[in-house]
């Protein structure tokens, strides 16, 4: 595909379309296009990054216990996720099992994280994309005819008529971008009530977390759930009613930013009573996880099991600035089940950066690695993408169908999500479905969704919690000692898709440790296979329904698209000064301090 | 101009890699350190001594079966 594309692209006719830097987003993504404004087509994409930070590089030799503060900074607003993550990982080296609360508690932290970051990115980012004033400017026609169509669920979130909605959602003024304002200072006091501080976690350790368990904490949070609560409900109905009529006002609009099924959840919610952290028991854990791990491929599960997750990974090179590591030391050759480790596995992975020109005909151009999934049956290196999070956590989920709680049921073929009665709304029953495949609008749906699905899960974890403070188990944390050699895997969910932390210790330092988040996975470019990653694919061969022609293009279709995957660079590459320069100052408060 | 504190900071220039524990100082994560936190009962329950140090006795339940919710 890649080559007919390449190919394409060597035409004279096309138009250079460059966004660079993509905005409303964190981080240094480009994507560079070539249009065929005639065929008001898109016929090539490459997605590049300029930003390059090397957590694998400066993580090596610390003290692993200071891993999850460390590698909590590769984001400014998903931090919680990786500590939560290095965590996992953490305790699976050490072979510690938290008590049960300490689990229920960070699961709490983490829905709070969910609901927090997915609100804010929707209705305050995403949904600019889609607001009156922009639609006005890109296509008057659309904005026009949704003056005149009535909203169809108008009797739960109180708007009349679509334009009504996007009205809502112009941004600074609209009703819908105000209030998820609000909601995101109560989903984030919710965090911060479990993991001390958000976003960066004070209280969450390997062994457990240093949350003092009263009953009093988790009233606080189920007071601000249940506010949240009436929001998320009408949040539902107003996204429908905006993706549907897209739908219906652009006929075609389902092939914008189609891709594939190619989709890759690691799984968040950890239960309790089954997790051990141990690396041999954890298809059986990572089974009962309450967001089942899993990889999508053409609408089929292939897999939920993690440690065939874990072992497909491969991290390829082809179009980045890295040399190969081939060559390098070979940290885990076996796995604690006796399976063979590949050297492009993240466990063996050797960071060697490599500064260079950006070159986009045919030569390295991203700092973003290119990670894949190796498929066994077909030999094939999968360019899995997240869906922005929400579209894969909830289509593995509903295939899975082995989440069972009050709230949320998984039936095989959908999500089933319950909540009840809340001050402003009644209960409500809510039913997601996996599309006929991945696009733009069903990633954007998904995410508030997955809101409504960390709600009724963060309703399950209180009570679960609230039982064992009442029976009196209030022990939060497991002491354990760090072993002089060990190797681990942390498998989570960061708010816009997979995250897996790998961590080599010896001499209870840390060897190698590879975070591995959502971004490298979507923002990936060509491999050495000639692959495109995820972004590049969903742009390349799309149709264009912006009523702008080239003077005044705005990219709409491109950029909802891009920002329907939840970009977030910082996270694709784990400083480089530019020039040569190195900074050799350097002073610490606390290394040495009481030698 | 170079400003003095009071704190007492490491020295500077160490490498990235030296150990941020030093051989003696007692780890928060030691096995065997839980059986010494006060308050914090073998059988994974607390008691009040575990929130106050003053005089926690009478905030402890007054029957046995009751849970022990110690404040914060």
């Amino acid at each position: 595909m890649a080559t007919a594309q390449d190919s394409d692209a060597a035409r004279s006719d096309l138009t250079d379309v460059a966004f660079d830097p993509i905005t409303r987003i964190i981080g240094n993504l480009g994507i560079y296009t070539k249009i065929d404004f005639p065929a008001r087509k898109v016929v090539e994409c490459r997605s590049t990054s300029s930003i390059f930070r090397g957590y694998s590089v400066f993580m090596k030799g610390k003290d692993p216990r200071d891993a999850h503060f460390i590698t909590s900074r590769i984001c400014g607003i998903c931090g919680d996720n990786h500590a939560t993550c290095s965590v996992y990982a953490q305790n699976m080296a050490y072979g510690v099992k938290p008590p049960p609360l300490a689990d229920w508690i960070i699961n709490l932290g983490e829905a709070a994280e969910f609901m927090f970051d997915h609100t804010i990115f929707q209705d305050n980012l995403v949904f600019v994309d889609f607001c009156e004033r922009m639609v006005k400017e890109t296509n008057p026609g659309v904005l026009e005819r949704a003056e005149r169509t009535p909203a169809p669920r108008g009797d739960v979130h109180g708007y009349r008529t679509i334009a009504d909605i996007m009205r809502a959602f112009n941004p600074f003024e609209g009703e819908v971008y105000k209030e998820a304002l609000r909601m995101s200072r109560l989903t984030r006091e919710m965090c911060c009530l479990m993991e001390g501080r958000h976003v960066h976690p004070s209280t969450l350790y390997p062994g457990g977390v240093g949350t003092v368990a009263t009953p009093q904490v988790f009233t606080d949070y189920l007071v601000r759930l249940t506010r949240c609560l009436d929001f998320v409900k009408r949040g539902v109905a107003l996204n429908d009613d905006v993706f549907d009529f897209f739908y219906e006002a652009l006929p075609g609009y389902e092939e914008v930013g189609r891709r594939r099924t190619l989709l890759g959840c690691w799984g968040c919610f950890q239960d309790p009573e089954v997790v051990d952290y141990d690396y041999r028991n954890m298809n059986t854990w990572g089974n009962a996880m309450f967001v089942t791990p899993g990889i999508v491929v053409d609408n089929q599960l292939v897999t939920t099991d993690l440690v065939d997750i874990n072992l497909g990974l491969r991290v390829l090179l082809g179009s980045s600035y890295y040399e190969d590591w081939t060559g390098e030391e070979t940290y885990v050759d076996k796995d604690p089940l006796g399976n063979p480790v590949d050297q492009r596995h993240p466990w063996n992975q050797t960071t060697l950066p490599k500064p260079q020109k950006r070159d986009l005909d045919g030569g390295n151009y991203s700092w973003v690695m290119s990670p894949r999934w190796y498929d066994k049956r077909t030999g094939d290196h999968l360019a899995l993408d997240t869906g922005g999070g929400p579209l894969a956590r909830l289509w593995t989920t509903a295939l899975a169908g082995k989440v069972r709680t009050p709230y949320v049921r998984s039936t095989g073929h959908s999500v089933v999500i319950d909540l009840p009665k809340t001050p402003a709304t009644p209960e409500v029953r809510l039913e997601w479905k996996p599309p006929p495949f991945p696009n733009t609008i069903e990633r954007d749906r998904a995410r508030m969704y997955f809101v409504a699905y960390a709600a009724g899960m963060a309703l399950y974890f209180v009570e679960r919690a609230l039982e064992e403070v009442r029976a009196g188990r209030t022990k939060v944390f497991q002491d354990f000692k760090v072993p002089k050699e060990a190797i681990g895997a942390g498998f989570h969910e960061a708010v816009r898709g997979v995250l897996s932390h790998h961590l080599v210790i010896r001499d209870r330092k840390i060897a190698n440790y590879h975070p591995y988040p959502p971004t490298p996975w979507n923002a990936s470019p060509r491999d050495h296979y000639g692959t495109p990653g995820p972004y590049e694919d969903a742009v390349q061969g799309m149709t264009l329904f912006e009523e702008n022609g080239p003077e005044n293009f705005k990219g709409i279709d491109i950029m909802r698209t891009v920002r329907s995957f939840d970009p977030c660079l910082p996270c694709g590459v784990h400083m480089y000064l530019g020039g040569g320069r190195t900074v050799r100052q350097s002073h610490s408060p606390t290394f040495g301090a009481l030698a | 101009m170079t400003q003095r504190t009071a704190i007492t900071v490491g020295e500077p220039e160490v490498r990235p890699d030296k150990a941020s524990h030093v051989h003696g100082v007692r780890q928060g994560n030691h096995k065997g350190l839980y059986k010494r936190q006060p308050g914090h009962e073998s059988d994974d329950r607390s008691s009040s001594r575990r929130s106050t140090g003053i005089n926690p006795g009478p905030k402890n339940p007054i029957l046995p079966g009751m849970p022990n919710l110690s404040p914060a």
